[in-house]
């Protein structure tokens, strides 16, 4: 019989982290579960490392927000409202900012100890401010976080023209998060899996998980494609789709749904751009093989992930707008992936009253590359029964146990 | 599902005019659209025009286009076409995103027909990428356009009766034929074949391609192929080798043969892209790569989406018509206009003659049927990703470290990342992977959205949405 100590579903960025620290930490035996499905978000991501960024709502969260009060304003008949930085609460930058603090450490140590490079690029994230406007709110955000002054720098036009030649000569400048990087994410779930394995997890690629193993209230191991995998510790990291698996562990549900998020990707150009950026319409990153990178939309549509037209334009017209440049060049590619979301944008991290041998890691929406290093060490912490980082409360599924959405 | 929205019929060869005809016969409207500026496909490479200016054509399937032709133009008021028009992949809900005209629209369909033909296969060797080695669709292509001659000093290589055809288009257009070298050898030849080769033909003033071969001294070698070509900027000589029954070539006999242009040809592929990009599932089939599973009807694993001619496996353009004609049937009797009886007595008219002809076509099968020693054609520093530059020894390394499958191989080597997606060298690199003994789970080079990069300036406006 195949037993394990933890035996980890879903093997993105999140389930593949989780493997690496624990492989990384502990003698035990461990197993990691995966089938890409299509729309799997690790894949699909921007790869960026914005800690401030996103808390604040830039990056993917300018979209999101700017779609909510928009959908928020048309439902209720009212104009649209001038937009606000759309803060995160203080747990989500503990946790934000704890994550992104491994990741020079994390990079150093998997390219050495285990010879994989998920090229790892420290780039800042530049919010670019075209008008008044953005002026206005780029203010709101700094005033809101005063803590964390010194990673953000002002940026007049021509500051900004000598960091980013590129940047549209219409731009009177931008704040810069000097904290803010990138990474190539594929990469970054390959680093992980490779070296979990040299650390001697086995791996169950291309496998799909059929249903959850039960004794009572405990939760006894998965029914596979490859067989039966018994286990200790099972930890729920299928994503989008983790409902499915948390609804057999433990007969109820979960609010974690898939957020359909589509990028257009350039052809190959040379190096046009020194940071990340993001403006009011989209965000754009230069990868480290010259592609660039333009995301993303913001929708609820289900598992679907077709691209389509109108997502597409947008996109690259705020893309076009911000780097005129991308004139001369051609979309080679466009992809749409599915943000494992919840409704208060927090992810569900740990045990669940009333059953035994489970633990969530999942709900990561748009932050899941990120944060999958913390979690990965938060989930090595409670399958070890030692004090965690952080505060696990606000991160728990019981926060929603009064809420019927 | 209204009942007046017209089917889309992706591709204008014959199979997809005939599913058009057909659904016009009963009254149904379609929509064919194709890249290209003229309907009939491949093997027109040009116009519906006179069955005589396809001199290429044996005379069955001079009927058969000719045929093809009448009813096509009987029911054309059914018909819209909407050409130089590509289709980049699907779009949102049940739609089609297209280019045209520089701008792009998307289009809705209901039913869809993929009638998307096949490719050429590249053959990788030393020396293939320098200007003056063509395939030899693209050789015909230039001596139809009748502007240019492909060359002035020619052989041709490759396997398959286009071989002997090709040479005698080239050498009517004037180009010296120095000589036409056919991998497999003349036993290995079924009868039909023979006969094919051998059957008068009004355009060569009655004389078979082989006889007109031998009546101009063009010397036709059977089991004998390519080596390498070398020049400096251009073709200047390629080394030519007998091949054993595994198509490996016997390097100490290779020699030398001057010339400035040569057409290669060792088989086609379907062009599976844009239905994978559907959804649509495949298998593998050693001739023609991936091909859709279908029922049949040709209706693929995905409910109201047809796959027929060339892009469902390769059959020639008699069973391409066949193809088209059933799939079109099926639609009109789901939309009730024809009740079940009569429309299995056409369908097994139709698949009769389909079946005939299957049978013919795998005689050129068994002969044509790739060897591996192709594989072995390029050196470790020949390059066998155009677009990134992957090497050989690169490859082979990989596999050599392990690699078993072709999603892990593009990541290692970066091979089919390029703007052509694979067409060029995916099934290179799969013939490798299964000459290696990994022949499951290889996977596939997933196709991208977009199928053609769209210029970012197409973004600023959108021709209107057609539905
Ligand atoms: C367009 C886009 C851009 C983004 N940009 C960024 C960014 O810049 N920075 C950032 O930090 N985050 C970004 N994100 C968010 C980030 O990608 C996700 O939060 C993160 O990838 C979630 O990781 P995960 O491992 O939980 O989910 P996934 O990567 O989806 O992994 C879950 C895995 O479980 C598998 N699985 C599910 N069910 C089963 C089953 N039954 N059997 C077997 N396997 C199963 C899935 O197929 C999948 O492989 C972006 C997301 C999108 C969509
Ligand atoms: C030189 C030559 C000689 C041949 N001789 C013979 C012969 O003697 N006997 C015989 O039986 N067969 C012959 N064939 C094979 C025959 O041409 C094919 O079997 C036949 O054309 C298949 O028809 P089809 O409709 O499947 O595809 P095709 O004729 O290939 O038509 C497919 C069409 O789809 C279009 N298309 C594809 N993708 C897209 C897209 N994304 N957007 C828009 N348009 C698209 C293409 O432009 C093309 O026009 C020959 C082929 C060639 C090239």
């Amino acid at each position: 019989m195949n037993k394990y100590d933890v035996v980890i579903a879903g093997g993105g960025a999140v389930g593949a982290a989780c493997a690496y620290f624990l492989s990384r930490d502990t003698d035990l035996k461990i197993a990691l579960v995966d089938l890409k499905k299509s729309g799997n978000a690790s894949r699909a991501s921007a790869g960026g490392l914005w800690a401030i960024g996103e808390s604040v709502g830039l990056g993917c969260g300018v979209i999101f927000f700017k779609t909510l009060s928009k959908l928020h304003s048309e439902a209720k008949g009212e104009e649209v409202p001038t937009m606000r930085p759309h803060q995160l609460p203080d747990c989500f930058f503990e946790f934000a900012l704890k994550s992104n603090d491994m990741y020079p450490d994390l990079y150093e140590e998997l390219r050495t100890k285990h010879d994989v490079d998920f090229k790892f690029e420290r780039t800042g994230l530049k919010f670019i401010m075209y008008n008044r406007e953005d002026e206005l709110y780029a203010d709101q955000i700094v005033s809101g976080i005063p803590h964390l002054s010194d990673q953000i720098r002002w940026l007049d036009a021509e500051q900004l023209k000598s960091e980013e030649p590129y940047v549209t000569p219409d731009a009177i400048g931008a704040i810069d998060f000097i904290c803010d990087h990138q990474v190539n994410p594929y990469r970054l779930v390959e680093a992980y899996t490779e070296a979990a394995r040299q650390n001697g997890v086995e791996l169950f690629l291309n496998t799909e998980i059929q249903s959850v193993l039960k004794e009572g209230n405990r939760v006894v191991g998965l029914k596979t494609a490859s067989g039966d995998l018994h286990c200790d510790t099972l930890v729920n990291a299928t994503g989008a789709w983790a409902n499915e698996l948390y609804k057999q562990a433990t007969g109820k549900d979960m609010p974690v749904y898939p957020v359909k998020g589509q990028i257009v990707l350039s052809e190959r150009m040379p190096k046009i751009m020194n940071g990340c950026i993001s403006t009011s319409d989209c965000y754009i990153a230069q990868k480290d093989n010259g592609e660039i990178l333009i995301g993303s939309s913001t929708e609820e549509k289900g598992f679907d992930t077709t691209n389509s037209l109108d997502k597409i334009q947008e996109l690259s017209r705020g893309a076009m707008k911000c780097l005129p440049i991308l004139n001369e060049s051609n979309i080679k590619r466009c992809w749409a992936g599915l943000r494992p979301g919840t409704p208060d944008e927090l992810p569900i991290l740990g045990k669940v009253s009333g059953v035994e041998g489970y633990l969530n890691a999942c709900g990561h929406f748009r932050t899941g590359i990120l944060t999958s290093a913390i979690t990965g060490k938060l989930i090595t912490e409670l399958v070890t029964e030692q004090p965690t980082s952080i505060d696990l409360t606000p991160f728990n599924v019981s926060r929603f146990d009064n809420d019927p959405t | 599902m209204k009942k007046s929205n017209p089917v889309v019929i992706v591709g204008g060869g014959p199979s997809g005019t005939a599913a058009a005809a057909m659904l016009g016969k009963y009254q149904i409207p379609s929509i064919i659209i194709d890249e290209t500026s003229k309907i009939g496909g491949v093997i027109y490479r040009g116009p519906l025009r006179n069955t005589a200016t396809l001199p290429h054509l044996d005379d069955n399937l001079q009927r058969a286009m000719s045929a093809l032709r009448t009813r096509y133009e009987k029911h054309k008021s059914f018909i819209e076409l909407k050409l130089q028009t590509r289709v980049l992949g699907p779009e949102g809900d049940q739609h089609l995103l297209l280019s045209e005209g520089g701008g792009l629209t998307t289009l809705e369909h209901n039913e869809l027909i993929l009638a998307t033909g096949c490719h050429e296969r590249s053959v990788p060797f030393p020396g293939w990428q320098l200007p003056g080695v063509m395939l030899l669709g693209g050789v015909q292509l230039q001596i139809k356009s009748g502007l240019v001659k492909p060359g002035s000093k020619m052989a041709l290589l490759g396997t398959g009766p286009l071989l002997p055809l090709v040479a005698c288009q080239l050498h009517k257009a004037g180009v010296d034929v120095v000589g036409v070298y056919e991998a497999s050898a003349f036993n290995k030849l079924a009868k039909e074949a023979v006969a094919l080769l051998h059957k008068p033909k009004l355009t060569l003033n009655g004389l078979s391609m082989m006889s007109y071969l031998k009546k101009h001294q063009i010397l036709f070698h059977y089991g004998y192929g390519i080596v390498s070509a070398q020049g400096d900027k251009y073709l200047e000589q390629v080394s030519v080798a007998p091949y054993d029954d595994q198509w490996r070539p016997d390097r100490s006999q290779a020699k030398p043969l001057d010339v400035d242009a040569i057409g290669v040809g060792y088989g086609f592929v379907a062009r599976t892209q844009l239905a994978m990009l559907l959804g649509i599932e495949h298998d593998y089939s050693k001739v023609s790569g991936y091909i859709p599973k279908l029922d049949d009807n040709y209706q693929s694993s995905q409910k109201n989406t047809y796959v027929v001619g060339d892009s469902s496996g390769l059959l020639g353009a008699d069973a391409a018509i066949c193809e088209g004609q059933i799939a079109a049937l099926n639609i009109v009797h789901q939309r009730g206009l024809l009740d079940s009886a009569t429309m299995e007595k056409e369908r097994r008219k139709i698949e009769r003659k389909h079946a005939r002809i299957k049978r013919f076509r795998f005689g050129f099968d068994r002969f044509s049927a790739r060897q591996t020693g192709l594989l072995d054609l390029p050196q470790d520093d020949t390059v066998v990703c155009r677009c990134e530059q992957a090497t050989k020894k690169q490859l082979t390394d990989a596999i050599a470290e392990g690699v078993k499958d072709l999603t892990t191989l593009k990541m290692r080597t970066r091979i089919g990342m390029g703007d052509c997606q694979g067409k060029t060298c995916s099934s290179y690199a799969l013939d490798l992977l299964h000459q290696a003994g990994h022949d499951k789970n290889t996977g596939v080079i997933k196709p991208r959205f977009p199928l053609d990069p769209i210029p970012f300036t197409f973004m600023e406006e959108t021709l209107n949405e057609q539905v």
